[in-house]
């Protein structure tokens, strides 16, 4: 990341980063058979990924209200 | 030559189960969501933008949903209940070697499937049954790690008869069985949950974890 770089890039990057370690969390927690490795997938991989996909979603929403409409000028 | 299904029988072939596919499509989205990640310049166009979508949105949200029925479907496995050490005896009882005893005579003989043993007859066969019982493996979970186990572990409400006749009504061998017809009233006293199956003096001896160490146990043959 740099000073220069478009914000949406930046907030794509990190909703990337919280998508994956969400992932991540979610993959490991499927090795095992356990109640505690169902709250991990639930409480920690689902929450970076709706993290990580709420941000990603509000960028996109943020960039196309950031966007004048033509017919406003 | 052979067929698809003469390979798989043969054990030539073997196709990858939900798991391991769900394993890929998690290894599968994270590579495209670590390409993003390193080239989010390429939603400067449309292609790249749809790419983006599909990746930081569409994809997630379908290997959440996947995840999470799998691991609905592991809550159900005998596995997953005995994985918590107090439950460990209730597994052992499984194996008492006495058919008179509800549970082991029901494990051994395979009349639920093993791998769902605990869940085949503590389920709610109630309608919004499973969630109820998801929210109390929740309690479960909570009383395990932090709010303490209690001394005497017990069941929410009397067994229902309604999780047993869910297999048996209709079954000859419940149906026109000698003792449950030999009074008119018994048998409408069982279907309606009055005269319970386990604790009228029929079939009491279920899950007897105090005298374990007393009962010889059935070892599975390998």
């Amino acid at each position: 990341m740099n000073a220069r770089e478009p914000h949406i890039h930046r907030r794509l990057r990190v909703s990337g980063v919280l998508i994956i370690l969400g992932l991540s969390v979610e993959l490991l927690s499927l090795i095992r058979i356990h109640p505690l490795a169902f709250m991990v997938f639930l409480s920690v991989g689902g929450g970076l990924l709706a993290a990580g996909v709420v941000l990603y979603l509000h960028s996109l929403v943020s960039v196309a209200h950031a966007v004048p409409r033509e017919d406003a000028h | 030559m052979r067929s698809a299904a003469q390979a798989i029988s043969e054990g030539l072939l073997i196709l990858p189960g939900p798991s391991t596919l769900l394993y890929l499509l998690i290894g599968v989205s994270i590579l495209m969501v670590a390409f993003v990640v390193a080239r989010p310049d390429i939603t400067v166009t449309r292609g790249g933008k749809q790419l983006a979508f599909v990746v930081l949105f569409v994809l997630p949200v379908v290997v959440a949903s996947m995840g999470a029925g799998e691991q609905m479907r592991r809550t159900e496995q005998t596995e997953f209940c005995l994985s918590c050490h107090v439950m460990e005896p209730y597994g052992r009882s499984l194996r008492i070697d006495d058919s008179t005893y509800m549970p082991a005579s029901h494990f051994q003989n395979a009349r639920i499937p093993r791998e769902q043993a605990c869940y085949t007859c503590h389920t709610d066969y109630a309608m919004y049954g499973t969630v109820r019982d998801k929210l109390r493996g929740l309690q479960h979970v909570y009383a395990q790690y932090i709010g303490g186990v209690p001394a005497t572990i017990h069941l929410y409400t009397p067994y229902n008869n309604r999780e047993c006749l869910h297999c048996h009504a209709g079954a000859r061998s419940f149906e026109e069985g000698a003792v449950h017809n030999a009074d008119p009233t018994i048998m409408a006293a069982i279907k309606s949950n009055e005269l319970s199956c386990v604790s009228s003096g029929c079939h009491s001896n279920i899950h007897d974890i105090e005298h374990l160490d007393e009962l010889k146990l059935w070892e599975a043959p390998q």
